[in-house]
């Protein structure tokens, strides 16, 4: 189960980069990089066939909320 | 143990091929689809990258594009075989709409890697050596160095042009 560990490692370096970068959007593409090494881990994990169904919904999940920090940090929308 | 962990790197340069060809065919470096990713594009760029891999990254981090696509489909390939990542290219294109992406390069890619892992499995590869090669390639795009990652996919991007 090396592809495991390789995922795990990459999860959680990820997050150092994530926490040492300064600039919010720099800061992002460093938690993208931890979103795709969870919703990995999560189906390496999980022996189930839900596990999949899972993965999905915490990677588009999270993919939202990174679209819509992105989106409120860039000044959002504005309408009327 | 070694053989595993070759199958893993070769994965992961196959992955990283296919992803960012199908990224690059669906024009993610031209524009950002949300305001968000031409935040991130701005930021990339004033850190010394390129404007248009910027934006390609920021288009990544906003909507499951090829690369999550990619991953998903090998995950799906792996509980599931070919209907389990059929499957998950079905759950990207509904992980497209909700974030507001009226692009195909998600779904497209979903169902290209569910052909081209299920072809490796058959030659001695596992699915699991895709799941850890999609990680460790969106990783040399997203987590080693933006600027570098950028002017490279600028380059990619001006070749397409």
């Amino acid at each position: 189960m090396i592809a495991l560990y390789v995922v795990a490692v990459i999860a959680v370096f990820g997050v150092v980069r994530a926490t040492l970068e300064r600039n919010t959007g720099r800061k992002l593409p460093f938690v993208n990089v931890m979103n795709f090494a969870v919703a990995g881990a999560l189906v390496l994990l999980l022996d189930h066939p839900l596990a999949l169904v899972a993965a999905v919904a915490y990677f588009v999940g999270s993919t939202l909320e990174a679209n819509a920090i992105a989106s409120t940090y860039a000044g959002g929308d504005r309408r009327g | 143990m070694l053989g595993e962990f070759l199958h893993i790197l070769a994965a992961a340069a196959v992955s990283w091929i296919l992803f960012v060809a199908v990224d690059i065919l669906f024009k993610l470096p031209e524009a950002g689809g949300v305001s968000g990713a031409s935040a991130i594009a701005r930021d990339i760029q004033a850190g010394g990258g390129a404007l248009s891999g910027g934006t390609m990254m920021g288009n990544i981090v906003c909507s499951p594009d090829a690369s999550a696509g990619t991953l998903l489909a090998a995950c799906g390939v792996y509980v599931a075989g070919i209907p389990g990542g059929l499957l998950a290219a079905a759950l990207v294109f509904i992980g497209n709409r909700i974030c507001h992406d009226p692009g195909y390069a998600g779904t497209t890619g979903a169902v290209l890697a569910t052909f081209v892992v299920y072809a490796f499995t058959l030659v001695g590869f596992a699915a699991t050596d895709f799941i850890a090669g999609m990680v460790i390639a969106i990783l040399t795009i997203q987590g080693l160095s933006h600027t570098h990652a950028s002017r490279l996919l600028a380059r990619l991007w001006r070749f397409r042009q």
